[in-house]
């Protein structure tokens, strides 16, 4: 191969591709034609294929000074520390409206009722310092076991939570109680300041379960006015908190904002025993030192016994 | 309960492919400490876009892409390019490799080699470890390259000719008798 000779020039892309191989058989045979007539093309074949030869050892040969371990090791931390703050989340449609699930690695961390998905997906983002990712498959699970609920084929809805969102201790302490509220029983804002031993932070107490990061889960909508009213559930979606309150069979007057106290049986603190509304000064009492059940069977099945004097067992109060 | 929480594809993607990337961006820094930091952050990028990436995609090419990008954005500042030319110049004069001292290098023509690779312009370097050491297929390179497989190959061809020529003195052994 000489520069002078433009023919060697021009096969010279061709020869090299020849000697790795790569050469298309027509160009091949024109590098053919050449090499027999050309010596310095021939040589020049050979130091490239000599050179191939040498590639091939490099790739076998370890890198000197490549050791991956610690770099591994580094972004494995690094990845663990993403992931613990990623969040995924699906949007789902429901009886009650479309909804926006998501979760962490360590749990369900938000449950927001949606007015306009986009809105709602960049709230979390805002949320989760934009760690997220749509990953309705990896929510679907919690999604169906949210639809059993709704459909009355579950009472439970034992998720790890991931409560992140929720701001202070104080509010984290709010959502523990509420946590505690049984299936198919309320009690009211004063109940729940009065349960965490902050009987006159009734007001904070609303806030903090207005700010509640996962309604249904953690029942807030269990929770309602001392007076009995519903008041206050995602902004001002009262009839939702009916729907879910009737579902569990909490008996709701018909204009629907307000539980109907007298038909409901109730526990007096932290009594073991469950009574009619009329035991004894019951309906005089402020419901912040009650439990109200909508059945004997809500009531029976956290452990609770007819009350001895009043006997709920065998005067039910009426349908 | 909530399940799938702890497993993550990534892992196993990370598993398989960070040692060769980490390789990769070795050669093509020619220091094992900015490879570190560059084969870190090829992976993290990997894991944030991972959702997105179709489940029928290259993930070993797609990865090649990212590094391979980070590599360049790498060199781009001017400053850092200087220093890297000064290292390469340093590898080609044949002061000694750029790996930590004491590193024995067993075989002492693939580390001339290796040192021709590291002088070579950055995209030719590039596209030389990428076709002759990982062996991407031209279409991968071009995709990593932003370029097209032909300019890939082309790329590729400029460094053979290139490293042919360091190679001087390449030893022809003749198989057809001499006339």
């Amino acid at each position: 191969m000489t520069d002078a000779n433009p023919t060697c020039r021009e096969i010279e892309r061709d020869l090299v591709a020849m000697a790795a191989g790569e050469a298309a058989s027509g160009a091949a045979r024109v590098v053919e034609r050449h090499l027999a007539r050309c010596r310095e093309c021939r040589d020049e074949l050979e130091r490239y294929r000599v050179l191939e030869s040498m590639v091939t050892d490099l790739r076998r040969e370890p890198v000197p000074g490549a050791d991956p371990a610690l770099s591994r090791a580094e972004l494995e931390s690094r990845l663990a520390d993403i992931r613990a703050r990623m969040v995924a989340y699906g949007i789902f449609s429901s009886p009650l409206g479309k909804i926006l699930i998501a979760r962490s690695e360590l749990g369900i961390a938000l449950v927001e009722y949606l007015n306009s998905e986009k809105a709602a997906v960049s709230y979390l983002a805002q949320l989760a310092g934009g760690e997220v990712r749509e990953d309705k498959a990896g929510v679907e699970m919690v999604y169906h076991e949210l639809l059993e609920y709704l459909d009355r084929r579950r009472t439970r809805l034992d998720w790890p939570l991931d409560l992140r969102w929720a701001g202070s201790d104080f509010q984290r302490r709010v959502l523990a109680a509420t946590a505690e509220l049984p299936y198919g029983a309320v009690t009211s804002y004063a109940g729940i300041a009065r349960r965490i031993g902050t009987p006159s932070a009734v007001r904070a107490v609303a806030q903090a379960l207005r700010r509640n990061p996962v309604p249904i889960v953690i029942p807030c909508h269990r929770v309602i006015g001392n007076s009995g009213d519903l008041v206050g559930y995602a902004g001002n979606r009262i009839s939702l908190k009916r729907t879910l309150l009737s579902l569990e069979g909490v008996p709701v007057a018909a204009r629907g904002r307000r539980i109907e106290r007298n038909h409901m049986y109730a526990r007096a603190g932290a009594d073991t025993e469950y009574c009619v509304p009329t035991c004894g000064s019951l309906s005089r009492q402020s419901l912040a030192g009650l439990t109200l059940f909508g059945s004997r069977g809500h009531a029976e099945s956290v452990g609770l016994t007819p009350c001895a004097s009043c006997r709920p067992d065998l005067h039910p109060l009426s349908a | 309960m909530v399940k799938g929480m702890t497993q993550d594809p990534f892992e196993a993607v990370v598993a398989v492919h960070h040692a060769e990337i980490h390789r990769y961006l070795v050669r093509t820094t020619s220091r094992s400490g900015e490879a570190d930091d560059l084969s870190q952050e090829t992976f993290v990028r990997a894991y944030r876009a991972y959702q997105a990436l179709p489940p029928d995609a290259n993930v070993r090419a797609w990865l090649f892409a990212i590094a391979t990008n980070l590599c360049r954005n790498h060199f781009r500042s001017e400053k850092r390019r200087r220093q890297a030319m000064a290292v390469a110049a340093a590898n080609a004069s044949e002061r000694g490799p750029a790996w930590p001292e004491g590193e024995a290098i067993a075989n002492q023509a693939t580390a001339r080699l290796d040192r021709i690779v590291a002088a070579l312009p950055l995209k030719q370097r590039l596209a030389f470890t990428l076709r002759k050491v990982h062996e991407l297929e031209y279409e991968a390179i071009g995709e990593s390259l932003q370029c097209s497989a032909e300019s890939a190959r082309a790329h590729v061809f400029q460094a053979l000719k290139k490293i042919r020529r360091e190679l001087h003195d390449l030893a022809v052994v003749h198989a057809e008798p001499q006339p």
